[in-house]
């Protein structure tokens, strides 16, 4: 009998997603038992990617993602010769569920990628310069690459936290550049942590039927949203960015930031001290 | 070296940049085999040993069937999508078999520009030839069955696909596919005298052959068998025996992660 119940409700799940989230809602409790305004649990761990210069593992509830941060040597920009370059990606390989296809990356992942990389440039994680080696002739590149391996929505505040967390477990080598050769060579013994200015947090917020805010929605009630919110504090829980994608009530960004900045102070503090 | 090209789907950095040289000039940066001449014992592990392995199963909660595995330094995830509508508008009497592999940028020590390269696809060609033969398609016409592996990091490329191949057999098993029994898998690097199994990155670059055995220990057949480099016929079969012997183990390891979900 329990069986036979429980395929119903996958059946109706499949065939009405939103009456069926609209019946959990209207019980208040989401239908992976959370209440509205409840997070999923948070895991971050650090450098067990041994191939990769720095890496990290975060798990969102059921998402997960995992970063690996290559640094490289590259000649500067002309316009900006004493920066380096930062170049964060995000993969949503096929792998991770099954909407997603094989082959180059799908819209969704270069719009998280593009999000990913003006959050990380914008908020000021790691100033450029600091990446330089020589000017005008040698700076770092540092590749930032994530994963996703297991996709269960909100990939955008997972990924972020995976690339900040990779960042902040990254070493590079002394690097010297010789002017008369025109070559870098690294030292094998001295290695340096990155001086990373900001530890941004992303929180992100789905509105359900106009009136429902949900935290950290999942990849079931990802589709069904009228718009997702982001709000990006830093590592003391001050306001950074803001982004809304789709239609909600002007007062609606607001709550969402004093429900971000309640979450910080919860369990904001603890994320980067590894 | 990275020679991305200019990709639009993608944050693109410079146009080129390289792999950091070290002032001591070695590519390497592990000393476990510094000053090794060939001859000499195997060190930190038996010449039969295997690293241990760690096997999950279902950590993907989309995926018919998963599996996580690791061997020390190799990290792999696999996911089964199907058996599902074939795409292709053709008919097919017998269901087919789909395997990609990818490799994560970071996943080895020159970074991966990801651009699907012919590494990744004859890997997954190993793969598929390993499990081809285990699995009921006569059972699933008009469907297919998508494998897809990613390697998150990889310490010894033959012994990445042998663990790519436990992987997957596993997340078929555990997509409850109908097949004729687990394949899994071993690879033997013939060092001078002796064979060395499962070898790491550096073992394999002392190694003057390599072969890669997949089988079916259930049943006592092998399923492919895979060699390369220099190898005396009779180190060869030798290599076979001990790798078909150590699969009966992991035959064993896999069973029991299947059974404690």
């Amino acid at each position: 009998m329990a069986s036979s119940s429980d395929l119903n409700a996958q059946i109706f799940q499949r065939l009405h997603p939103r009456a069926y989230l609209e019946r959990f809602l209207a019980e208040q409790v989401r239908p992976d038992g959370r209440e509205a305004e409840e997070w999923r649990d948070l895991f971050v761990h650090v450098g067990s990617v041994s191939t990769a210069d720095g890496s990290a593992l975060v798990r969102l509830g059921d998402t997960t993602v995992v970063c690996g941060v290559k640094a490289e040597i590259a000649e500067p920009d002309l316009e900006q010769p004493t920066e380096g370059f930062l170049v964060p990606n995000i993969d949503l390989p096929a792998m991770c569920a099954p909407r997603f296809k094989p082959g180059p990356p799908s819209e969704e992942a270069q719009v998280l990628s593009d999000r990913l990389a003006s959050t990380i440039n914008a908020t000021g994680v790691l100033p450029l310069s600091a990446l330089c080696i020589h000017p005008e002739r040698a700076a770092w590149v540092l590749y930032v690459d994530a994963t996703c391996i297991n996709y269960d929505g909100n990939a955008f505040d997972a990924a972020l936290i995976a690339m900040v967390a990779a960042l902040k477990n990254t070493t590079l080598p002394k690097a010297t550049f010789d002017e008369e050769t025109g070559r870098t060579t690294c030292s094998r013994k001295i290695r340096e942590a990155l001086p990373l200015k900001r530890l941004p947090i992303s929180y992100s917020f789905g509105i359900f039927d106009g009136s429902t805010v949900l935290a950290d929605p999942t990849a079931f009630e990802e589709p069904l949203l009228d718009a997702s919110i982001s709000i990006v504090l830093d590592e003391h829980g001050s306001l950074l960015s803001t982004g809304q994608l789709g239609i909600a009530d002007k007062d609606k960004m607001s709550a969402c930031v004093t429900a971000a900045k309640e979450r910080y102070e919860a369990r904001g503090r603890e994320i980067y001290s590894f | 070296m990275a020679q991305s090209g200019f990709d639009r789907r993608r944050v693109n950095g410079p146009s080129e940049s390289f792999q950091p040289t070290f002032d001591d000039g070695l590519e390497e940066s592990s000393d476990l085999y510094d000053n090794w001449k060939l001859g000499e014992a195997r060190r930190k592990r038996h010449p039969g040993d295997i690293r241990p392995i760690f096997l999950q199963t279902g950590f993907i909660k989309q995926a018919n069937g998963s599996a996580y595995i690791e061997t020390e330094r190799t990290k792999i995830a696999c996911a089964v999508y199907g058996p599902r509508q074939s795409k292709s508008s053709s008919y097919h009497e017998t269901g087919r078999l789909s395997v990609e592999v990818k490799f994560a940028p970071f996943s080895s020590l020159v970074r991966k520009v990801p651009i699907r390269d012919a590494e990744d696809r004859s890997i997954a060609n190993l793969v598929h030839q390993a499990l081809a033969s285990s699995v009921r398609l006569d059972t699933l016409p008009k469907s297919v069955i998508d494998i897809f592996v990613t390697v998150i990091e990889c310490d010894g490329i033959e012994s990445c696909v042998a663990a790519a191949t436990v992987a997957a057999s596993t997340s078929l098993a555990k997509a409850g596919v109908e097949m004729l029994g687990l394949v899994v898998s071993c690879a033997g690097a013939v060092v001078g005298e002796d064979v060395w199994l499962d070898p790491n990155e550096e073992e394999a670059r002392l190694a003057s052959g390599m072969l890669l055995c997949a089988c079916m220990p259930a049943l006592g057949v092998t399923t492919s068998v895979w060699q390369t480099g220099r190898v005396l016929p009779a180190k060869a079969l030798l290599s076979l025996q001990l790798c078909q012997d150590r699969c009966s183990d992991i035959h064993q390891i896999v069973a029991l992660a299947l059974h404690e979900d």
